[in-house]
């Protein structure tokens, strides 16, 4: 579990260096990353599923980003972006595909609905995240 | 009275930067009407899109101009939107006038990129990384990080020969579909799937999804579906790039059957 965790933060930062984030903020947007990866993690070992567990991850994402851009000046995408990554459902376009040719619709359609299910909770999460007004997360920053 | 004209340029010329690397559109719009209210210019309109950027100032009087903009699909660079994102509030704070604006503004544009070998590296660390966290072995994240290397070569070569994004989509996943299969063929105890869901990470739409869904949630329906578009089409080719690789390995001889 820790080693997962460190993995992501490593992903998501070398992500971030391809995206050309500042140096200055490469840290936090590995830390955000791994507390999205950890909670996906404890909400897939709760057997919450993976489309709830991508919402929770997601939801929770967008909130620190914005935190985080309050707290350091900085525009909300840069900590987003990266971020986001380890959610998106890259297996499932490949398991969807890979079902597709092998002929296997049952799992195909399964696969297929499953990684538009996950797309759309990624969406819902981050417009959750979003729709928290300005003020409440202002509160969050000055309890710090 | 060319100031008008000039703000207005420099105000769309900041945009135009912002939406070339990658920012959102209500960022551009607010950016511009921020930098055009510090100026005092009182009487606006400012219309942007995905790859577009339509203003006008003072349209009632004589000094009036409107500028359009072209803005191609770009790549991603979020260095240079936080620095002009430190730009625009600077601005608006008026503690920077028109020519060390400029000044600023080219000082932005010149950022560089990062050179190709610590592109190169990263990207086979990031592939790696995620070939470990969705299930892969330690073997496995060790071939993803040579495969992703090559990957991004590739992808390079690509973007300098101005190929389309579709073809290199395409091309890509099926090389690192191949270059897993291969390993599974010659008989490298690996999962082959799970290096090829680390590598095509690089190509997954991740970017294109979220600005599409933020442009969205602002109320800017054609610009994310723009995106959104281009996040599908993505998605779409790289099924056709791995599904493609998968369908030739049947008709190897010798190719094992595929668990």
């Amino acid at each position: 579990m820790i080693l997962q965790i460190i993995a992501a933060m490593l992903a998501v930062a070398s992500f971030s260096i391809l995206f050309c984030v500042p140096k200055s903020q490469l840290l936090y947007s590995a830390i955000i990353g791994g507390i999205a990866w950890f909670s996906y993690l404890s909400f897939m070992g709760m057997g919450a599923g993976t489309v709830i567990s991508s919402l929770a991850a997601t939801f929770l994402l967008a909130v620190l980003a914005r935190i985080f851009a309050l707290h350091l000046k900085k525009p909300v995408t840069i900590y987003l972006m990266a971020g986001i990554f380890p959610l998106v459902p890259g297996s499932g376009i490949y398991y969807t595909s890979y079902y597709f040719i092998m002929n296997d619709m049952t799992s195909f359609v399964a696969k297929g609905m499953e990684t538009f299910k996950i797309a759309g909770a990624i969406a819902l999460g981050i417009i959750f995240g979003s729709a928290i007004p300005q003020k409440l997360l202002l509160i969050t920053v000055r309890k710090k | 009275m060319s100031d008008n004209k000039e703000i207005l340029t420099l105000a769309v010329e900041i945009g135009d930067e912002l939406l070339r690397n990658g920012g959102e559109i209500y960022r551009v719009e607010d950016t511009i009407f921020h930098i055009l209210k510090a100026f005092e210019i009182e009487n606006y309109d400012v219309y942007v899109l995905s790859n577009g950027i339509f203003a006008s100032a003072n349209e009632d009087s004589d000094d009036s101009c409107s500028i359009i903009r072209h803005v191609p699909l770009g790549d991603v660079h979020l260095g240079k939107i936080t620095a002009l994102n430190q730009l625009s509030r600077e601005i608006s704070e008026k503690k920077c006038d028109i020519k060390t604006a400029w000044e600023k503004l080219n000082e932005c544009r010149n950022i560089p990129m990062p050179q190709t070998k610590t592109l190169t590296f990263f990207t086979g660390l990031g592939c790696s990384c995620y070939t470990y966290i969705f299930g892969g072995s330690f073997l496995d994240a060790f071939f993803a990080f040579f495969l992703g290397m090559v990957l991004k070569i590739f992808l390079l070569y690509g973007k300098k020969r101005k190929t389309s994004k579709f073809i290199t989509n395409i091309l890509g996943s099926a090389f690192v579909t191949a270059g897993s299969l291969f390993l599974y063929h010659i008989g490298a105890p690996v999962f082959h799937d799970k290096i090829v869901i680390g590598d095509i990470m690089p190509l997954v739409p991740g970017i294109a999804l979220t600005t599409s869904i933020r442009d969205l949630f602002n109320g800017d329906y054609l610009s994310g579906a723009i995106h959104l578009l281009d996040a599908l089409l993505t998605a779409m080719c790289i099924a056709v790039g791995v599904g493609s690789m998968i369908i030739l390995y049947r008709y190897i001889p010798g190719g094992k059957i595929l668990p």
